[in-house]
C-alpha cells in the first residue's frame, strides 16, 4: 500500500499529466457549455432579432422578386393547381424560422455529447498512461526505483494501481460534474427526466470512467512492454484506427464483431448493432442488410481479454529484462 | 575471519546487440568484498564493472554464476537485503521535472524513511538550499551529490559507488573522497568503481582489478603495488656503465635511466652494494622503485588483452 501511496504522489507530481488533466477538464467544459448554449430556451431578444431579420428578407429585392415571379407562374414553384396566393403562404418569412432551436433532452445528450465526451476522455488517459511509465523509462529513474524495491511485480502492480486509480477517479469527477451540470440545466429549464433515462445516463457514465481506467492501464501495461512513450501512443491508435480498417477489409462475414471500435461502442451504450460492411458482403452485390450484434458482455469480454494478454505479457516481461 | 559482504563466483553475462553481435561482457568473474573500509573496483572502460554491479544489484541477470550480498544469494534474496544497500550505477537518473527534494521523498517514501532523513541526506552533500529546484536544472556536480544522498537514506552497511566524482568540481570531488573515506573507517563497506587510479590509490584499502570481463589481481591495495614493484632497485654509481656489466653478469636485469640503473632481481640491497663494491664501484644512491597502482593497473590490463587477443 505504501508503494501505491507513492506511486499515486507521483502520478500527481507530473506535470505533463497535470496538463493532460486540465485539458480533459476544458474539454468536458466545452462540452458542456456548447451542449447548455446550444439548446437554450427561446427568449424575448430572439424573437426580436428573429422578427427584425424577417423584415430585411421581406424587403430585400431579391425576395420581391422571386414572389413576384412565383405570383406569375406559380405552378412552377409548386406543383400542379398552385395559386398566387400559395406563393405568397410558402415564401413570405416567418420568424420561427429562425427560432429552430433543440430542446434539451438528456437522452439525447447521453447519445451524442456524452459518448462523444467519454470516448475523447478514453483518449487523453490513455496517453496520461504512457506518458506516466514513458517518464521513468525515458529518464533512467526506473533502475533507481529498483534500487529502493527490488521486487518488480510490486513495482509494477503499484503503478498500475497509481494509473488506474488515477484516471478512474479523475474520469468519474470529470463526468460527474458534467452530468451534473446537464441536469441543473434541464432542471433551471423545467424539463423533467425520466427514471429509465436517469439510469441509463448513470451506467453509461460508470462504463464510460470504466473504459478511461482501463485505457490508461492498457497503455501503461503497453509501455512498461516497449519502453517508449511515443512508440505506445503509435501502436495504441494503430491498432484503434488501422486495425478497424484493416478488419472491415477482411473478407469474412461479421468480422467487425472484432474491431475496437464496435466493442467500444457496444461496451458504451450496452450492447451495438451494425450493417456488416465486409468486401464478402459487398461482392454480393448490392448495399448490405445484415446486422451484426455485439452484446455489452462481448464488447467487456473483448476489451478484458485484450487488456489481460497485454498486461500479463507486459508484467512478465518487467519482471526478466535488463534495466537500462 | 571477516565477513564477506560481496561475492561473486563464475559469473557471467553475455547478451546480443540489436545487430546481432554476441557480446560477453562479464566471464567467470570471482569477486569478494570483505566487510568494512573501501574497496575499488579497477578495470578499462568496458572491462565489464558497471555489468557486473547491475547483476548483484538486480539490474540485470546473469547468465551464469552465483552471487551473494550479505551471504544471501542474489537476486532470490535481494529484497532481504536491498534496505542495506545503497547505490549509484552510471550516472544519477532521477525525473527532470521533479525537484531534487521531491525525487528524494519519493524514494525515501517507498522505503519508509521518514522527511527528516531525506533532509540529514541532503545535508550530508551539501544540497540543503538547492533541494527545491528542478533537477533538470542541477549541474552535473549537483546531480552526483544528490545520486550519492539517494544512497544514504537507508543508512546503508555497504555502499556501492560507480565513478562518485565524476563531474564534480576539486572541492566537490574532495568532499566525496572524505566522505567516503569516513564511511568505510565508520564500518560502512564501500564498493568504489572508478577509472580514477590515484583516487582508488588515496581512498581505497583493497582493490579487485578486472580486465576483458575477468578478475586479474585483488587484494590490499599496498600488497599489490608492493608485488609488484619491490624487486625494481634504483642505483646511483660513478661508472653506470662498469656496474650494469658486472650486474649483468651475476643475473640482475638492469636497464638505465638517466645516469642511474634500475635493477630487478632476485637479491637484496645489500648483495647489490656488496656486488659493486667487491669491483671498487661504490653506490651514492640505492632506494628500492615502488610501484604505484597505475603501473600495477596497466600492465596487468595490458597482459589481459594479450592474452585475451591469444586466444
Amino acid at each position: 500500500m505504501r508503494l501505491v501511496l507513492v506511486e499515486l504522489t507521483r502520478f500527481r507530481s507530473r506535470r505533463a499529466i497535470a496538463l493532460m488533466l486540465l485539458a480533459a477538464v476544458l474539454l468536458a467544459t466545452l462540452f458542456a457549455f456548447t451542449t447548455i448554449w446550444d439548446t437554450r430556451p427561446v427568449n424575448a431578444a430572439d424573437v426580436a432579432r428573429a422578427e427584425a431579420q424577417v423584415e430585411r428578407d421581406m424587403s430585400s429585392r431579391w425576395f420581391k422578386q422571386e414572389l413576384a415571379s412565383c405570383e406569375e407562374n406559380p405552378e412552377n414553384y409548386s406543383g400542379p393547381g398552385a395559386t398566387a396566393e400559395d406563393c405568397a403562404e410558402s415564401m413570405t418569412p416567418r420568424p420561427e424560422w429562425y427560432l429552430e432551436r433543440r430542446q434539451l433532452v438528456l437522452d439525447d445528450v447521453r447519445n451524442e455529447a456524452g459518448i462523444g465526451l467519454v470516448v475523447l476522455l478514453a483518449g487523453i488517459m490513455v496517453i496520461i498512461g504512457t506518458t506516466f511509465a514513458g517518464a521513468d523509462w525515458a529518464s533512467g529513474s526506473m533502475s533507481n526505483q529498483l534500487l529502493f524495491e527490488p521486487r518488480r511485480a510490486k513495482v509494477w502492480l503499484a503503478k498500475a494501481a497509481a494509473v488506474f486509480v488515477g484516471a478512474t477517479v479523475a474520469s468519474a469527477v470529470i463526468l460527474t460534474a458534467f452530468w451534473a451540470a446537464m441536469f441543473v440545466a434541464a432542471e433551471v429549464r423545467g424539463i423533467t427526466t425520466g427514471a429509465s433515462v436517469q439510469e441509463a445516463i448513470r451506467a453509461e457514465a460508470f462504463r464510460g470512467v470504466l473504459l478511461a481506467g482501463v485505457g490508461a492501464l492498457g497503455a501503461y501495461a503497453l509501455t512498461m512492454l516497449l519502453r517508449h512513450t511515443v512508440g505506445t501512443v503509435a501502436v495504441f491508435f494503430a491498432y484503434a484506427i488501422a486495425g478497424t480498417a484493416v478488419i472491415a477489409a477482411l473478407p469474412i462475414s461479421g468480422v467487425g464483431r472484432w474491431s475496437v471500435g464496435n466493442n467500444v461502442t457496444a461496451w458504451l451504450q450496452d450492447g451495438y448493432e451494425f450493417y456488416d460492411e465486409t468486401i464478402a458482403c459487398r461482392r454480393g452485390g448490392g448495399a448490405c442488410d445484415q446486422m451484426v450484434k455485439v452484446t455489452l458482455e462481448q464488447g467487456a469480454t473483448y476489451l478484458g481479454v485484450t487488456l489481460a494478454v497485454v498486461a500479463v505479457a507486459s508484467l512478465l516481461l518487467f519482471r526478466r529484462r535488463d534495466i537500462p | 575471519m571477516s565477513e564477506t559482504v560481496i561475492e561473486a563466483e563464475g559469473l557471467r553475462k553475455e547478451f546480443r546487440t540489436r545487430r546481432g553481435r554476441h557480446i560477453v561482457a562479464v566471464q567467470d568473474l570471482d569477486l569478494a568484498v570483505p566487510a568494512g573500509g573501501v574497496h575499488g573496483f579497477l578495470g578499462p572502460n568496458g572491462s565489464g564493472k558497471t555489468t557486473t554491479i547491475r547483476m548483484l544489484l538486480g539490474l540485470a541477470r546473469a547468465s551464469k554464476g552465483e552471487m551473494r550480498l550479505f551471504g544471501k544469494p542474489v537476486p532470490r534474496h535481494l529484497p532481504e537485503v536491498m534496505n542495506r544497500v545503497g547505490a549509484v550505477v552510471e550516472q544519477p537518473k532521477f525525473v527532470p521535472t521533479f525537484s531534487g527534494r521531491k525525487n528524494l521523498s519519493l524514494l525515501a517514501r517507498s522505503v519508509g524513511v521518514p522527511s527528516v532523513g531525506v533532509d540529514a541526506a541532503l545535508d550530508r552533500v551539501g544540497l540543503t538550499g538547492r533541494d527545491r529546484e528542478r533537477y533538470k536544472g542541477y549541474s552535473l556536480g549537483m546531480k552526483q551529490r544528490l545520486a550519492i544522498a539517494a544512497t544514504l537514506l537507508k543508512d546503508p552497511d555497504l555502499l556501492i559507488l560507480d565513478e562518485p566524482t565524476n563531474g564534480l568540481d576539486p572541492a566537490g570531488i574532495r568532499d566525496i573522497r572524505d566522505m567516503i573515506r569516513h564511511l568505510g573507517e565508520s564500518g560502512v563497506t564501500v564498493l568504489l568503481s572508478s577509472h580514477i587510479l590515484a583516487e582508488v590509490q588515496q581512498v581505497c584499502d583493497s582493490v579487485s582489478i578486472i580486465g576483458n570481463g575477468r578478475l586479474l589481481a585483488a587484494g590490499k591495495v599496498d600488497d599489490l603495488v608492493g608485488a609488484h614493484g619491490a624487486a625494481t632497485m634504483r642505483v646511483g654509481v660513478a661508472d653506470p656503465a662498469a656496474a650494469a656489466d658486472h650486474l649483468q653478469a651475476n643475473g640482475y636485469a638492469v636497464t638505465r635511466e638517466n645516469g642511474h640503473l634500475l635493477v630487478d632481481g632476485p637479491g637484496r640491497a645489500d648483495q647489490i652494494t656488496r656486488l659493486l663494491a667487491a669491483k671498487e664501484l661504490y653506490v651514492h644512491e640505492l632506494t628500492p622503485v615502488r610501484a604505484d597502482l597505475e603501473s600495477v593497473f596497466l600492465q596487468l590490463t595490458k597482459d589481459a588483452t594479450i592474452s585475451a587477443g591469444a586466444e
